[in-house]
This record gives C-alpha cells, sequence and structure tokens, in this order.
C-alpha cells in the first residue's frame, strides 16, 4: 500500500485538506489531459463516498482514471475484468479446506480492496454483477455464513462500454441507482491529444507518481465534505429541479428521494472540492448530469438525443430560487 | 385579398372534441325552442370538422361560408320573420357558431367559440330560470371552463387536472357573484326589458271558453300558482279559485266583457264566518287576471282592482312570477241588487241557438214551483240522468249545448256550466260562468297548496233575489268526487283512473312533491329576491334605512375584500418562498447591470456575463458575487449580508 508523505499531523486542518485536494487535482490532471471536468466530478464522487460508474468507448481513458484516482489517493487497487463466465467466486471468494489445520479457510477475492476498478462491467452475468452490486451496497460481503467488512473507504469504479449490445448484460435501472455518478469520458480535445501523443507513456507516469493523501487523510475529507453547508435556498432548488423532472413531459420517470439526496450529497462534496463557503446553485449544475443522466428515464419520443442534453434542458427550464 | 390557408393539420385534434362538447352542453336548454334545422345544422358542423381535423383536409372555401352564412341568416328570418328576441337571437347564436366551427383553425378561433357557448348559456336565462338552470349553469360554465384550460393545457396535463382547475376558479368567482347578487340594489322598474317571444303559447285560462278549451288544460300539471295559508287549509270543496267571469255566450262559446273598474268590492260583497288570510305566488300567464279565494276580500299585490263581476284583474299583463297576499271569506254574499238593464244581460242567448235546451228549460220551468226548485231540479237532471264526466269529450257542433245534453251526454265541467248556464237563461235566472281553479295539492312537505293547470275548473253563479249572486257547481252533481277531493287528489286516489287519468305510484308522487317544495323556496327566495325582499334582508343584516347608495358602497366594499381574499390566497399558493434579504439586494444588482439573467442561469455565469458587457467594474461583480454566495448560502453569517449590501451600495 502506498502512502503519501505528507505531514500527517495536519491532515485534519482546512489547509491541509485544502492542499490535499489541490495536489489530487493538479496530478490526476498531469496523467488525464483535457479532463478537469471528469476529475473533478470523480473526486467530488469519491468524497461523497460514492461509487463511480465511467461509461464510454474502449481507449478513452476510462482504465487510467481508476488507476490514478487509487494512486494519487493512496488507496489499495483491485481490477476486475467482467467476463461472462465470472462467478460471484471469482469476485468475492472462497473457503478452501486446509489439510494440515483440518478447517476450512477463507480466501478473500479481489473485492477486499479500497478501490475496485470492475471493468466492462456489463460484460458479466446478472448473477456475478448483483454479487458485486450488493457488496457495494452492503460495504460487507457474506460467505459461508460469516459477513466480512470491507476495507474503509470502498470505492467502485465501475466501466462500461455503451458500443457493445450483443452478449452484454446491461445495468437495468435499479442497479444504476447505487452508483453515486455516471459519467463520460469523452474524446480529448486537440491539445490535449497532441501533449499525450509527444508525451510519456501514462503507464510509466502513474508508477512514479506518488500518493498525495493518506486514508486518514480520504476519511478526514469525507467528514468535511458531509459538514458542507447547505442552504433553505438550495434546498429550494433541489427541490425544483425534483419536481420538474417528476412534471416534465419528456421525462417519463423522474428522480426519486433517493436520486435527490444523491444530488445534495454530490453538490456539497463538488463544492468542497471547488472550495466554495457553502454548495451553491452551480455546484448542483455541475453534478446534475452525472447524477441524474442514469436516473431520469426519458419518455418515448422525446427530442433528446442523449441524457445529457435532457438534463441540460432541465436545468434550463427550471428557476433558481 | 390574401387568402389564408386552409388546409388542417390535426393540431386542433385534441382540444377540438372539448370545444365542441362545450358548445354542445350550452345549446341543450335552446334545443326545445330552436327550429330543428338549426340543431341539425350545428351538430351536423361538429362532425363535419371533426372529420376534416381527423383525416387532415381543407376546410370549406370563404365563398361557400358566405354563402352558406347567408343562406342561414335567411333562413332564420324565414323561420322568425324578425331577428331580435330571444328566439331569433339564440338561434343566430347557434347557427353562427356552426358556421365558425367551418372556420376554426387556430386557437384563437376556439376561443371566440367559447365565447359564443358563454352567451348561450347566458340567452338561455331569458327565457326562464328554473330550479335546474343553477346546477346546468354550474355544469356548463365549468365544462367551458375545462375546454378553455385544454386549448392552452400542456399535452402531458389530463383532462382530469383541466377540470379541477375550472372548478375551482370557479369556486373563486362564487363568493364574488354572491355578494353581487345580494347586495346588488333591485329596482322596481328594469332599465331594460328583454322582448319576449310574442305568440309563444303559456298554457293557462284564457279570456273565453269554448267546448274542449279547460279540458285540454287538465293534461298539464303545469303549475298555475301555490298558496300557503296563515292558518289551516280549507276543505276541497271550498277552494273555489275566482278567475274571471264570463257574461257572453254565442251559441258555442263564452266570452267577457272587458273589465273596468268596478264598485268598491266593500261595498258589494258582505263576508261571513272567519276571513282566511293566505299568500298566493301565481306563475307567469302573460294574461291580466288575478286569482284568489272566492271571494276575495282584500289583496296586496299592486295594480289591480276588482272589475263589476267581482273578478281581479290586473292593470298590466302578469309577465313574471308574482307574490301577493290575500284575505277572502268562503261564505259571502253580494250586493241583492240587479238593475233591469244588468239583468237582462245575464239572462241573453242568442236568438237562434241551441233551440232544444231552451224548449226543456221552458218546460222545467213550469213545472217547478220556483227559481230555486228549478234550479235543484236542472241539477238533478245532471246527477240521476246518464250523463258522464270525462276528460275526453267528443267533439260538438254548432248547438254546442243541444249536443251535449241531448245527444254525447259526455262532458268535463265546461260543459256542465255552459249548458247550466243556458238552461238558467232560457228560464230567465239572471246566470253567468266563473273560470278558475277548484281544489289543489297540498305539499305537506313544503306546507303549501299546488294549484297546477290541471285544476282548471268553470263553475256557474246564479242571480237569485233578496239573495244576489250565488255559487252553483253543476259539475259537482256529475261527478262529487272532483270537487271533495280536487283534480289531482281525485287522481291521486285512484278516482281519476275512471276519468282515464294515470294514477302516479306513491314513489313519483313523494318525488314530485320534493321537487315541487325546492321549485317554491326557489321561486320564494331566489327568482323573487326583489326589491321588498332585498330591503328586509338589509335590515336584518343590519343596516339602517337600507338604500342604493348604501348597498352599492357595501357591494364595492365586500368585493374589493374578497378580490383581497382570493389575491392573497392565490399569492400563498403561486408564489415562490420569501425573498431573503440577499436575493433582493441580489437582484437590485442585477437590475442595474441592465441584463436580463436567463432561466436557470447561476449566479456565477450571470456575474460572468455582466464582466463581459463591462457595465460595471469587474472587481464590484466579482465582490457582488462573492459576497451573494456566502450570504445565500454559505453558514449563516451576518458579516456576508453586510458586504453585499455594501457591494452593492458601491454601485451608483
Amino acid at each position: 500500500m502506498q502512502r503519501g508523505n505528507i505531514v500527517e499531523k495536519l491532515h485534519t486542518s482546512d489547509e491541509a485538506q485544502r492542499a490535499a485536494i489541490e495536489r489530487a487535482r493538479a496530478a490526476l490532471g498531469g496523467i488525464i489531459l483535457g479532463k478537469n471536468e471528469q476529475i473533478t466530478l470523480s473526486l467530488a464522487c469519491l468524497l461523497a463516498r460514492g461509487h463511480l460508474l465511467i461509461e464510454d468507448l474502449p481507449g478513452l481513458g476510462k482504465t487510467m482514471l481508476a488507476q490514478s484516482l487509487a494512486r494519487v489517493l493512496g488507496l489499495s487497487f483491485q481490477r476486475i475484468q467482467f467476463t461472462s463466465d465470472l462467478l460471484p467466486a471469482d469476485i468475492i471468494g472462497v473457503s478452501v479446506f486446509r489439510q494440515n489445520s483440518g478447517e476450512f479457510e477463507f480466501q478473500p477475492g479481489p473485492i477486499f480492496a479500497q478501490l475496485i476498478l470492475a471493468d466492462e462491467v456489463n460484460r458479466a452475468t446478472p448473477k456475478a454483477q448483483s454479487a458485486l452490486l450488493e457488496s457495494m451496497e452492503e460495504q460487507q460481503v457474506s460467505v459461508d455464513g460469516t459477513t466480512r467488512a470491507l476495507p474503509e473507504p470502498f470505492f467502485v469504479v465501475a466501466t462500461q462500454n455503451p458500443g457493445d449490445q450483443i452478449g452484454t448484460f446491461p445495468l437495468p435501472e435499479s442497479q444504476l441507482d447505487r452508483f453515486l455518478m455516471r459519467i463520460q469520458m469523452g474524446y480529448p480535445n486537440e491539445d490535449s491529444e497532441r501533449e499525450l501523443l509527444a508525451g510519456d507513456d501514462r503507464r510509466l507516469m502513474l508508477k512514479d507518481t506518488k500518493a498525495v493523501a493518506s486514508t486518514e487523510m480520504l476519511l478526514a475529507l469525507q467528514q468535511s465534505v458531509a459538514a458542507v453547508h447547505v442552504s433553505d435556498a438550495l434546498i429550494d432548488y433541489i427541490q425544483a429541479l425534483v419536481r420538474h423532472t417528476r412534471e416534465s413531459a419528456d421525462i417519463e420517470i423522474g428522480l426519486s428521494p433517493r436520486g435527490a439526496q444523491a444530488l445534495v450529497a454530490a453538490s456539497k462534496a463538488f463544492a468542497f472540492v471547488e472550495d466554495h463557503s457553502g454548495a451553491y446553485p452551480d455546484d448542483v449544475q455541475a453534478v446534475f448530469t452525472a447524477i441524474s443522466g442514469h436516473r431520469l428515464k426519458p419518455a418515448g419520443g422525446t427530442r433528446f438525443r442523449s441524457p445529457a442534453e435532457l438534463c441540460q434542458h432541465v436545468l434550463d427550464s427550471v428557476a433558481i430560487p | 385579398m390574401m387568402t389564408r390557408p386552409r388546409g388542417t393539420d390535426g393540431s386542433l385534434l385534441s382540444s377540438l372534441p372539448w370545444t365542441m362538447t362545450a358548445l354542445a352542453v350550452s345549446i341543450v336548454p335552446h334545443l326545445p325552442y330552436l327550429p330543428i334545422w338549426i340543431s341539425i345544422a350545428l351538430f351536423g358542423c361538429m362532425i363535419w370538422r371533426y372529420a376534416i381535423e381527423k383525416r387532415r383536409r381543407s376546410l370549406p372555401s370563404a365563398w361557400f361560408r358566405a354563402l352558406l352564412a347567408l343562406a342561414c341568416f335567411l333562413g332564420v328570418l324565414q323561420t322568425y320573420s324578425t331577428v331580435s328576441g330571444v328566439g331569433p337571437g339564440s338561434a343566430l347564436l347557434a347557427i353562427m357558431a356552426a358556421l365558425k366551427l367551418l372556420e376554426t383553425r387556430k386557437r384563437r378561433d376556439q376561443f371566440v367559440l367559447l365565447f359564443i357557448s358563454i352567451f348561450l348559456v347566458m340567452s338561455a336565462l331569458l327565457r326562464e330560470q328554473y330550479l335546474w338552470s343553477l346546477p346546468y349553469l354550474v355544469v356548463s360554465i365549468i365544462v367551458i371552463m375545462t375546454a378553455w384550460l385544454r386549448m392552452s393545457a400542456a399535452h402531458y396535463e389530463t383532462a382530469r387536472q383541466s377540470f379541477l382547475t375550472g372548478g375551482r376558479l370557479l369556486l373563486y368567482a362564487a363568493p364574488l357573484a354572491v355578494a353581487m347578487w345580494i347586495f346588488f340594489p333591485r329596482i322596481a322598474v328594469p332599465f331594460w326589458a328583454v322582448p319576449m317571444d310574442t305568440g309563444t303559447a303559456t298554457t293557462g285560462i284564457s279570456d273565453s271558453m269554448s267546448p274542449g278549451d279547460v279540458s285540454k288544460l287538465s293534461r298539464s300539471d303545469a303549475v298555475a300558482f301555490r298558496v300557503k295559508f296563515d292558518g289551516p287549509t280549507p276543505a276541497a270543496r271550498d277552494r273555489y279559485w275566482r278567475g274571471l267571469v264570463l257574461t257572453v255566450f254565442n251559441g258555442r262559446t263564452w266570452s267577457m266583457n272587458d273589465p273596468y273598474e268596478g264598485a268598491r268590492v266593500h261595498e258589494i260583497v258582505s263576508g261571513q264566518g272567519d276571513p282566511i288570510k293566505y299568500q298566493i305566488t301565481l306563475e307567469a300567464t302573460r294574461q291580466p287576471y288575478v286569482f284568489a279565494l272566492d271571494m276575495p276580500w282584500s289583496w296586496t299585490l299592486e295594480r289591480t282592482f276588482m272589475g263589476p263581476q267581482q273578478q281581479l284583474v290586473n292593470a298590466r299583463p302578469i309577465d313574471q312570477r308574482v307574490a301577493y297576499e290575500a284575505v277572502s271569506y268562503t261564505t259571502f254574499s253580494t250586493d241583492a241588487n240587479l238593475g233591469d238593464y244588468a239583468r237582462s244581460w245575464y239572462q241573453r242567448l242568442p236568438d237562434a241557438s241551441n233551440p232544444r235546451t231552451r224548449r226543456l228549460a221552458q218546460e222545467m220551468r213550469n213545472a217547478a214551483k220556483s227559481d230555486k226548485a228549478y234550479i235543484e231540479s236542472v241539477l238533478r237532471k245532471f246527477n240521476t240522468e246518464e250523463y258522464f264526466y270525462t276528460l275526453e269529450p267528443p267533439p260538438l257542433g254548432n248547438n254546442s249545448v243541444d249536443r251535449f245534453l241531448f245527444d254525447t251526454r259526455r262532458g268535463f265541467c265546461e260543459h256542465y256550466a255552459s249548458a247550466f248556464a243556458v238552461m238558467m237563461r232560457a228560464a230567465d235566472i239572471p246566470a253567468r260562468i266563473v273560470l278558475g281553479y277548484q281544489g289543489g295539492e297540498i305539499n305537506s312537505m313544503a306546507g303549501h297548496l299546488i294549484v297546477r293547470q290541471s285544476d282548471a275548473h268553470a263553475w256557474n253563479e246564479i242571480w237569485l233575489e233578496e239573495h244576489g249572486w250565488y255559487r252553483v257547481d253543476p259539475t259537482a252533481a256529475v261527478a262529487p268526487g272532483r270537487i271533495d277531493l280536487g283534480a289531482s287528489d281525485a287522481a291521486f286516489q285512484g278516482v281519476g283512473e275512471a276519468w282515464g287519468l294515470s294514477a302516479p305510484s306513491q314513489i313519483l308522487h313523494r318525488l314530485s312533491m320534493t321537487i315541487d317544495a325546492l321549485d317554491a323556496k326557489w321561486n320564494d327566495w331566489v327568482l323573487g329576491y326583489g326589491p321588498d325582499k332585498q330591503d328586509e334582508f338589509m335590515q336584518r343584516l343590519g343596516m339602517h334605512d337600507p338604500n342604493w347608495q348604501k348597498m352599492m358602497l357595501t357591494m364595492i366594499g365586500l368585493i374589493l375584500g374578497l378580490i383581497g381574499l382570493i389575491s392573497l390566497l392565490l399569492a400563498l399558493r403561486y408564489r415562490p418562498p420569501a425573498k431573503d434579504p440577499a436575493a433582493i439586494l441580489f437582484k437590485r444588482f442585477v437590475r442595474k447591470t441592465g441584463l436580463e439573467p436567463g432561466i436557470g442561469e447561476t449566479a456565477e455565469s450571470f456575474s460572468r456575463r455582466a464582466m463581459q458587457t463591462g457595465t460595471l467594474p469587474a472587481d464590484t461583480v466579482r465582490s457582488v458575487t462573492t459576497a451573494y454566495h456566502d450570504a445565500r448560502y454559505g453558514p449563516a453569517d451576518e458579516s456576508a449580508i453586510a458586504r453585499l449590501k455594501r457591494a452593492v451600495g458601491t454601485i451608483g
């Protein structure tokens, strides 16, 4: 486990937390070029104790983002490649009978790590998927009647390739709800791509990257996020947005109360990353697409080509109280 | 001339049925009065217009529509031979609505149609305001409101939501309407008069009587008037409701002289026994006759006098329902003096008419010892010989009394009264016919007596020396049940079956009594809310010496108060949550930038835009935005508000 070399005594002070955030952003921005929005969102997602779903075509840096997050935040990392023959035991682990001791011994699966990259999660069968999703929800796994706690903090970054349709099991809406955010990577812009092509191998850079925060620091950051101020005015705004998603003709299924809670939590985390005095409407708007994109079900025959477009339309239709 | 597009694109498909429903509902009360071709045209145009929209066809051309409009106008003119008045007016409205449908292309046209619907609903009230008018009004206005809301509704809004909104709007308006209705000063003489359709027949007694006139009435159960007695209700056999008196006979028809104001009632009539006091609510008759219990002594209806034959006449036709109090004596005697001329007038018969009756009268008079004995013998003849009381008497020729007495022997009260009067006059006994009502049905639920058109009755009065005018009812000799029970009670208690009346079942009867009681209350409290009632009500509310200025001021005050209250309710319902000081300050800043913030635009992005335009210094914008964020969205901090105030204050 990689540990940062910062002064740990100071990790709970505001300055130390701020410095950690800024360093993390800088480190991540150095590896993943031109994706500041996605970096900030995924940082906010982890700080809000949420799981992240990255959905995009291969080769756009999904895995790189997950690995960088683990490395920069000093988290133990496991990658599970989801395939159609993946079994729940391959994720959780199995009890093996030891001849010399005459007892069953539990062999932990890859899920016992602080940050799990569930790669191409839609390739596995629903059975394997639900093994992962259940442990995400419960923060623990049960094997042979024994409940085992997962490490703290525990994050799942799942990736999904929307282009693949044959032989895949796309996550159903109810399961999508377990991910706090869903983001898309998108192509890098010209300059970033040029830098990427001309620069060093990203994997080598990743190896050289030092952790900027300890586990304690991360837990302290999560606590600070929970303490971010949410004013009545902001609640009004979030309620107005939620109400609109429920009443709009363009949306068949609007945000649930859990979705609204997710919106509040993510807005707080984003505000914290952005160093705002409280959660601002700007923070709500910044996380809205990532929060709502996979939770809203557009009405049939809608004029919006993508969930992002629909979410932007909602933001453009609701006045800020 | 610009030609407008005639094609349809199906965009009205969702709201058009509602507009048509509103139109259909508003036409319902007119249907019985409209010529059939107008109703057919209206519903035909609805179906046609809907089919056009459904199949995306083109609307008919302007030329065709103009021709159609002209044809319809001429049609209305042909039917009514005028275009003013309630009948032709509503006919024109209905047909124009039908034609408007054929050029309805946009929402604006539908608005026009809904306006026409409202006009149609209101114009139905000009005809008559029944008990069911109120529920009908409520339903039709809600339907029209729903149609209205359907036009502007978002497509996801259900019809139920629109309907509820319409109902809620009506609920907001209801207190205003009630306040105006109560307080708007009523005046005795209305400012305007609605031109009524002349020539529309009202069922009721007319001023002449031919055989079959009254029996025709007996089929109508329309209410003639309702009576509320102060004391106990007199027995049915005493309930003769005096109307008009017929004196002239032409061999077939009895008619009257135009009554003039005769001698004062108290000089010729003297009542015996206890006076009976009661209130009558008389339905409109379009005739000047006023009905009262025989014999009326005093009455409160204005411009009403007693004619020379003790008939009550109003100076004007009774065009609307009137209520009056009256006092009568059921036992009375009238002036015993009758001049020679008057006596001969009441003995006059046309020369060549009904010869057989006259011969018979002469024979019977000669056989009798006195006038009284003669009368007895005539009544006995009706009673003992084969005479039948029937609602469907056979037709009689010119010498109607001869035909009736000797051939058909079947008749209704007017046949007996007529025959009896002729028999009397033929024997030189002065006689006349009184037309009015007899009996009436007691509605124990409402505690009043209903007198219907079917209670119409004709009886006789004969003049006897030393006694004066004396009431004789020959019908009582033939069908005593008719007099003892009254027409409706007789019909109800099974006696009526013999007369061809069907006996209604108990439940229906009770239901009709309930409706009658409600109807009477409605007439009394709602339609009868005139100057007197208003005055009384105002005094009960505590207004001293009510006059129209006071009522008007109260009404205006009340309306303003109600509008204030409703506005407050609406404001509480629709206003965004109370603004905090930070929001107010930021709004001031927004105004000063001169920029219009977009929907969903955050303070941050607005500030960025404001900085780009450069109307305000960038650092001011910056500090305002930061302070606003801290004050509005940060943890409670007084200094943030102060900073914001300062920052906004620095702007000119």
